[in-house]
Parts: structure tokens; C-alpha cells; sequence
């Protein structure tokens, strides 16, 4: 249709730079690597090794085991609350505190969920001391998969949750009217149409554990898995670079086979334009099971992390439970710590800045200009939402190792950007896409250029969007381990990482402090851009 | 005087539009009718400068237009679902563009506009909580506040139910004879098409199939698409009310 303008012309150079360079490029390098032999010539002797290293062959068999166990779970797990809250008249306010509280992990880094699990389960835990006796061995399988059903729990509902807004409610009746019976009903109008989604939550969930670090790095005891393969290979006593090549490109794989089956799975959903609201029949039976399983399953959820916000409270846990601020004091005394946190905030305020920028400039280009190759955007956001964040990063350490990079913040927040690319950026061009077509003709109609426009009518019609990927950029900046712990440097340590040196020095309540104040953070980042949302939708209307 | 020499255009190989050749005096409420897909909204958006010609000459009061950008034409449009930006209340909207331009319009034309308009009492709403006509009359005031050379309006009316439709159709007759002001105005219903305007151009498949005053439509169709597409259609509504009242009223 029209050309386009210069100033669009700029936006995209620069994003495909960017593009090229933190996201492409590394990539490259990172295959190319696994395919460099020992003499220096090329071929696929590292491949031979790798297959050979009966360590690995196992941790990919554990990887897949424990992931398998998980995606099982998680996605029973994450229907039956999904169900309770769409399709069934259990008391309101515990539809919104399970809407609510599964969220609560998300704010929370993935190496915590392994103390608080020890604290919890283990030798001296919470409930091994209430029981009188170990339940189950957690190092290991048995903590992995604890760790994992609540990491991927969030994601793995939010999706079952969203497509069961589009089942059409009155299937059920009309079933009901034909007589069918509760079982046949119930399979054909709720389990059918949620088939693609319940597959999105088995391949996210399954994805999500395999690539994970932080729960093994913290709870995986002896049980090997591939994320801790590929740590102990680059940051072990001897690194070895090819072997880590080797390792991410087989990481890789899954992520790459689950993008793909993910994206077939999605024609398996339903599109209804409209959302019909129905009254749902009653039934006692089925409210008060749904109530009681889906009270059980957040309370022993969150239960888990309770240890996390008593622990650093008491004088020596779990033996000496008298209050006590000490550790607490202790903790803001000391100036390690303190500038740990610095760190993250910066890495995390930088994060959601640059990030939202970037996206939100990106979709705006997909969206809404008649940019020819606009198209690339959308290939970036798939390679972003393929790649693990353990994989980008070790591609990072590789391509800019001797780089003036190396160490910076500047280099930790370009790889969580590019990490967490997808969602944000999908958020924006949904929410681009829906707007009037017609508005940047009027604005320039009105005298503005492309810019001013952007900025008068476009933004501030996007507010909303843009404090959500904000938001999402910001936490997730806050929480991630996998992506950064390849990056860090003495000098740019974030909390994730550090809780997992402190690890070695049992410094459990430092742990607990630093993630109590990670979450905190993140609860009233969260709780801000609620409010401004807020704020906007009734100046919206 | 607007004039459109041997304008075509093609999408990917599609002609959408074939040898457009009219002439539009200054001050002519001009309808462009046809079926959808005859390439009513093309024609419009080719005189806007929103879209490239591959062939032909805009030509405006003897300048030709055909290169200049849409910006520089001094033409607007108000747009089938109207384009207001949602965030400005009503006031906003319409003085949207003098930010821009101070002088185009003074603080007492706008006022004008707005009285002519009877916009007085919802200058302060949300578009959202406009109705249709208000909307509709909202973008008109926006787009006359930057006094275009030329008043584009893409189906004005078919967004709108009944009553207000024939007011909003006076409204729209009254601003181009007040401002002296050449209307264009895409519709596909004929009898809007014949009822508002001083001169219908018919478009069938991206040609002219008639232009002329609604009489000569009316009197002397030029072939059988004005026949059974156009009159057709408003033998049958006759007919149709026809019986309604006839029965009534026999
Ligand atoms: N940007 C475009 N690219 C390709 N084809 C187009 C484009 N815009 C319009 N067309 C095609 O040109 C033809 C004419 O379209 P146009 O929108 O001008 O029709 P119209 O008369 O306004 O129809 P309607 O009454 O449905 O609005 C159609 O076949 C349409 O598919
Ligand atoms: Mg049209």
C-alpha cells in the first residue's frame, strides 16, 4: 500500500542489528563450535564423545524421565484448577485466590524452590519435623519433580485457563438435552475442545523442566539432568568449551521438536469470536470435590515457600523458633549482599526499559507499517521462544568472551531481553493489531508525522500493553538463573546466582532473605502497573 | 475543480481500476456507487493520496496532484468507523490537528464548527461514550477544523440506523453548500446515492459505468448494469413500501 517512512526505515535497521548480533550470530558461533574438533579441524567428534560419556546419556535419560513425570502432573494439575475455576460454582473467593496465588512462583526464582523444598521436606524440614520422619528421599527425582510441577504449574494453567474461555457453555446443555451421560458429556464438550491446549500444557511443561537450572542446580543432589551437565562442563573444575557446544545444540532439540509441536497443537483449539456467558448447572458432588482438591493443591503449594519467609526470622531454624531480626540485620550490614541486590534491580529495571522498547518498537513495525521484510520480526520471536535461556547464554559466553563485553551489565540484560522476547512482544502486537487501521492516516492527515503520531494516539492507546510487558520483562529479569548464569561476573553477580554460590556455604537464611526480597520486588512491581493499568482503563472509557 | 485523467490501478496483477476519466465542479456533492469490490474505496483513497496510481493524473484546480504526497494535498477524509482516537474526550478530537497548525482555524471557527454541528453538549464525553451519529458528526468537525480543499467521506452512513441516517444526510448536504465545499462520499445503497448528491458516479468492476445528475441515472440509464443493479434495487424498495402503505391507505 503506502511506502514506507524513513523514521520506520531507521527502527528496523536498528532492530535487525540487534538481531543479528545477540540472537543470530551467537547461535551460529555456538553450532559451529560443537562441530570443532580438538585438533582444531572440523567434524563431529564432540558428538562422538558426548555419546559416549555415559554421565550424559544418563542426565538425558533423567532430563527426560523427571520432565515426562512433571508434564504429566503439572497438566492434571493445572486442568482440575483450571476446571474448578471456569466450570464449576465453588465458592468466589477461592476462584480468585487459586487465579492469584498459582502466580505467586512466577515471583520467585527457580533455585528457591529447591531450599524451600529442603526446608520443607528434608532432614530437618518443616513437615519431616511435623511427621516425626523423612517422607521420601527429595534429592533427586522426588525433589526435581516437586520443583518442577510448581515451576511450571503457573504457565501450564494459564493456558488451560485461557482456552477454556472459548469452550461454548451451552455445548454442555445441548449435551445434557440429548441424554448423553456425565462421562460421555463431560469428554465430549470440555476434554475435546481443550485437547490442543491440554497438549500446549504436557509439551510448555515438559520444555520448561528440561531446560531448567535452578531447581537441579539446587535440589538435584547426585540425579544428573542436562542443565547440570552442561554447567559443570563450561564452569567446572576443567571447562571444556566444545563439550558445552555439544550439550546446548542437544538442548536444543527438545525445545526446537516442542516449538513445533506446540504450534501444531494450536490448530487443535477452538475459535469462538464470542464468549457466551451460561449458567452452569448446580451440583454439589462436583463443587465440593472441585473445591476441596483445588484448596489442597495451592495450600501444599504454597505451604512449600512458607518456610522461605519464616526461616530468616527465627534464631536457628527449625531448632531455635524464637524470633529474632538478626539475620535480617545481618544481611543488610553486609555489603555484599546488599550490591548483589543493587545488581539485580539494575538488571532488571534496564531489562524492562531496553526490553519493552525493542518489543514494543518491533511489533509496532509488524503491526502496524508496510515495511517490506517486516516478516523477520516474527521468525526472531520464534527463534527467541525456541531457544532456552541456558543455551543463549553459554552462546553469548562463546561469541563475546573476548569481547569488552564480557562481565558488563550491558551483556546480561541483551540476553534476557532476547529470552524473554516472545511473550511481550506478542502481547504488543496483539494489542497493535486490534487498533484502528485508520489512525496513523488520520494523524498525518491532522499534520503529525509518523512519530508524533505514534506518540499522541498509539501509545497512549497501548499504555496498558506496555506496563504489562514491562511488568513481565521486569520479574522475569529479576528471577532468571538459567539465562544469566554463563554471564555474571564478580562485579555483576545478580541474586539468582548468587543464592546459588551461597548454597556452598549453606547460607540458608541469606537464601531466603535475598528471595524474600526478590519477591517482594516483584509483588510491587506487579502491584504498580495494576494500579496504572487501572488507571488507564477508567481514563479509557 | 477536481479532475481524474485515464487513472488505473492494479493490485498484484488485478485491475481494480480502469480508465477513470471525470471531471468534479467546485462545491458538487459527488457519490461514487457500485457493488462490493468495484473499487469504490481504491478511487477514494487514489484522490486522498493514500494510495499510488499506476497510470493517470490527479489534477486539482489546474495543479497536478498526481505526485504530491498526501499530506501536502489539503484534501481529508472521514473514515467508515470513524478513526477518533479513543484516549481524547470529544473536544480533543476535533482541535487534535490545530496542535499541529495553529493557524488554520481560529478559536472562534472552531466554536462555529462545533455549533453547526451541535456538538456543544458532548464536548467533554469519551468516544466511548458517543453514540453513533455523535461519533460520526465528532469526525466531521476533526476533519473540517483543518478546512480540507476536499471532503472525502468513506460510506458515512452506513454505520448508522433510520432516523439519524437522514439527518446526518441533510448535515452532510448543509457543510458542502455553508462551506462550499466539494464532497465526495462512497456509498453502496442508491437511493443514498441519489438522494444526497448533485452528480452519481457508478463504478462497476473499476469502470465507469454512468456519471451524471440523479435524473439522468434515474431517466436515461447508459446500459443494463444501471438497469438491473441500480434502478432495480429501488423499483423493488418502492414496491416494497408501495404495499406497506398502499394497503394502509387504499
Ligand atoms: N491493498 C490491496 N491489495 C490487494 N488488493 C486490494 C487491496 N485493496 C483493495 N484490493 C482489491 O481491490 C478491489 C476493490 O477494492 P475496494 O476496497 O476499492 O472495493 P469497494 O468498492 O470499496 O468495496 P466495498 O463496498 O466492499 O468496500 C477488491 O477486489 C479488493 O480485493
Ligand atoms: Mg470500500
Amino acid at each position: 500500500m503506502r511506502n514506507a517512512k524513513p523514521e520506520m526505515r531507521v527502527i528496523f535497521i536498528i532492530i535487525l542489528i540487534l538481531f543479528f548480533a545477540f540472537l543470530i550470530a551467537p547461535l551460529l558461533v555456538l553450532f559451529f563450535r560443537s562441530f570443532v574438533t580438538d585438533d582444531g579441524g572440523a567434524g563431529f567428534s564432540n558428538y562422538m564423545e558426548a555419546l559416549s560419556n555415559n554421565t550424559l546419556i544418563s542426565a538425558i535419560g533423567n532430563s527426560i524421565k523427571v520432565s515426562g513425570a512433571t508434564a504429566i502432573i503439572t497438566t492434571m494439575l493445572a486442568f482440575t484448577l483450571a476446571y474448578a475455576v471456569n466450570f464449576t460454582r465453588i465458592y468466589q473467593p477461592l476462584k480468585s485466590a487459586v487465579k492469584v496465588g498459582i502466580l505467586i512462583p512466577m515471583l520467585i526464582p527457580t533455585i528457591t524452590y529447591g531450599f524451600a523444598i529442603m526446608y520443607t521436606f528434608g532432614n530437618q524440614g518443616l513437615l519431616t519435623k511435623l511427621f516425626g520422619r523423612n517422607l521420601f528421599e527429595i534429592y533427586g527425582f522426588n525433589g526435581l519433580l516437586i520443583g518442577y510441577v510448581i515451576y511450571t504449574l503457573p504457565a501450564a494453567f494459564l493456558l488451560i485457563h485461557n482456552s477454556f474461555k472459548y469452550i461454548d457453555k451451552k455445548f454442555i446443555i445441548v449435551s445434557k438435552l440429548m441424554g448423553d451421560r456425565t462421562l460421555r458429556s463431560f469428554l465430549n464438550t470440555v476434554v475435546r475442545p481443550l485437547l490442543g491446549a491440554l497438549g500446549g500444557a504436557f509439551v510448555l511443561s515438559f520444555i520448561l523442566s528440561f531446560t531448567d537450572f535452578g531447581i537441579p542446580a539446587s535440589v538435584g543432589g547426585t540425579y544428573d539432568v542436562v542443565a547440570t551437565q552442561l554447567y559443570q562442563a563450561m564452569l567446572g573444575s576443567i571447562p571444556d568449551f566444545s563439550q558445552g557446544a555439544v550439550i546446548a545444540v542437544m538442548m536444543l532439540f527438545p525445545a526446537v521438536a516442542g516449538v513445533i509441536l506446540l504450534n501444531y497443537l494450536e490448530r487443535f483449539n477452538f475459535h469462538y469470536d464470542k464468549f457466551s456467558e451460561t449458567e452452569l448447572t448446580p451440583s454439589k458432588f462436583r463443587d465440593s470435590f472441585f473445591g476441596v482438591t483445588s484448596a489442597v493443591v495451592l495450600l501444599a503449594m504454597l505451604s512449600v515457600f512458607v518456610v522461605m519467609f519464616i526461616a530468616p526470622f527465627v534464631t536457628a531454624f527449625p531448632y531455635d523458633l524464637s524470633f529474632t531480626w538478626q539475620h535480617i540485620t545481618g544481611i543488610f550490614q553486609s555489603n555484599d549482599l546488599v550490591s548483589v541486590y543493587r545488581n539485580s534491580l539494575i538488571v532488571a529495571v534496564l531489562t524492562a526499559v531496553l526490553g519493552t522498547i525493542i518489543t514494543y518498537g518491533s511489533a509496532l513495525l509488524n503491526a502496524r507499517t508496510p515495511i517490506k521484510g517486516k516478516q523477520t520480526v516474527d521468525i526472531f520471536s520464534m527463534i527467541t521462544n525456541t531457544v532456552p535461556g541456558m543455551v543463549l547464554g553459554l552462546s553469548y559466553l562463546l561469541l563475546f568472551n573476548d569481547s569488552s563485553l564480557k562481565g558488563t551489565f550491558i551483556i546480561i540484560v541483551l540476553c534476557n531481553i532476547m529470552h524473554y522476547f516472545t511473550t511481550p512482544y506478542l502481547m504488543a502486537k496483539n494489542a497493535l493489531t486490534k487498533m484502528n487501521p485508520d489512525w496513523e492516516t488520520s494523524g498525518e492527515l491532522l499534520g503529525d508525522n509518523w512519530i508524533k503520531t505514534v506518540y499522541r494516539v498509539i501509545l497512549p492507546n497501548s499504555v496498558s500493553t506496555v506496563l504489562e510487558m514491562f511488568s513481565y520483562y521486569f520479574i522475569n529479569a529479576m528471577v532468571t538463573i538459567s539465562g544469566v548464569i554463563f554471564l555474571v561476573s564478580a562485579q555483576t553477580t545478580v541474586v539468582a546466582s548468587k543464592i546459588n554460590e551461597l548454597q556452598h556455604f549453606a547460607k540458608f537464611n541469606e537464601i531466603f532473605v535475598l528471595s524474600v526480597l526478590i519477591f517482594l520486588t516483584n509483588l510491587l512491581v506487579r502491584a504498580v502497573c495494576d494500579a496504572l493499568q487501572k488507571r488507564a482503563a477508567i481514563y479509557k472509557k | 475543480m477536481l479532475e481524474l485523467q485515464n487513472i488505473s490501478k492494479q493490485f498484484d496483477q488485478k485491475v481494480v481500476l480502469e480508465n477513470i476519466d471525470l471531471k468534479i465542479n467546485s462545491g458538487e456533492i459527488v457519490s461514487l456507487l457500485g457493488p462490493s469490490g468495484s473499487g469504490k474505496t481504491t478511487l477514494l483513497n487514489i484522490i486522498l493520496g493514500l494510495t499510488r496510481i499506476d497510470q493517470g493524473k490527479v489534477i486539482f484546480n489546474n495543479e497536478d496532484l498526481s505526485n504530491v504526497d498526501m499530506k501536502n494535498r489539503g484534501f481529508n477524509i472521514v473514515f467508515q468507523d470513524y478513526a477518533l482516537f479513543p484516549h481524547l474526550n470529544a473536544y480533543e478530537n476535533i482541535v487534535y490537528g490545530l496542535r499541529n497548525k495553529k493557524d488554520t482555524a481560529s478559536a472562534e471557527e472552531v466554536r462555529e464548527y462545533i455549533e453547526f454541528l451541535e456538538l456543544k453538549p458532548h464536548l467533554k464525553k469519551r468516544i466511548g461514550e458517543l453514540s453513533g451519529g455523535q461519533k460520526q458528526r465528532v469526525a466531521l468537525a476533526r476533519t473540517l477544523v483543518t478546512k480540507p480543499k476536499l471532503l472525502l467521506l468513506d460510506e458515512p452512513l452506513s454505520a448508522l440506523d433510520g432516523v439519524i441516517k437522514e439527518s446526518i444526510k441533510e448535515r452532510i448536504k448543509s457543510i458542502a453548500k455553508e462551506f462550499n465545499l466539494t464532497t465526495i462520499i462512497v456509498t453502496h445503497d442508491p437511493e443514498e446515492a441519489l438522494t444526497i448528491s448533485d452528480k452519481i458516479l457508478i463504478i462497476n468492476q473499476g469502470n465507469i459505468s454512468q456519471f451524471g445528475t440523479p435524473f439522468e441515472i434515474i431517466n436515461q440509464p447508459k446500459n443494463d448494469f444501471v438497469k438491473e443493479f441500480i434502478l432495480r434495487q429501488l423499483q423493488i424498495k418502492r414496491q416494497n413500501i408501495y404495499n406497506l402503505f398502499g394497503e394502509k391507505y387504499a
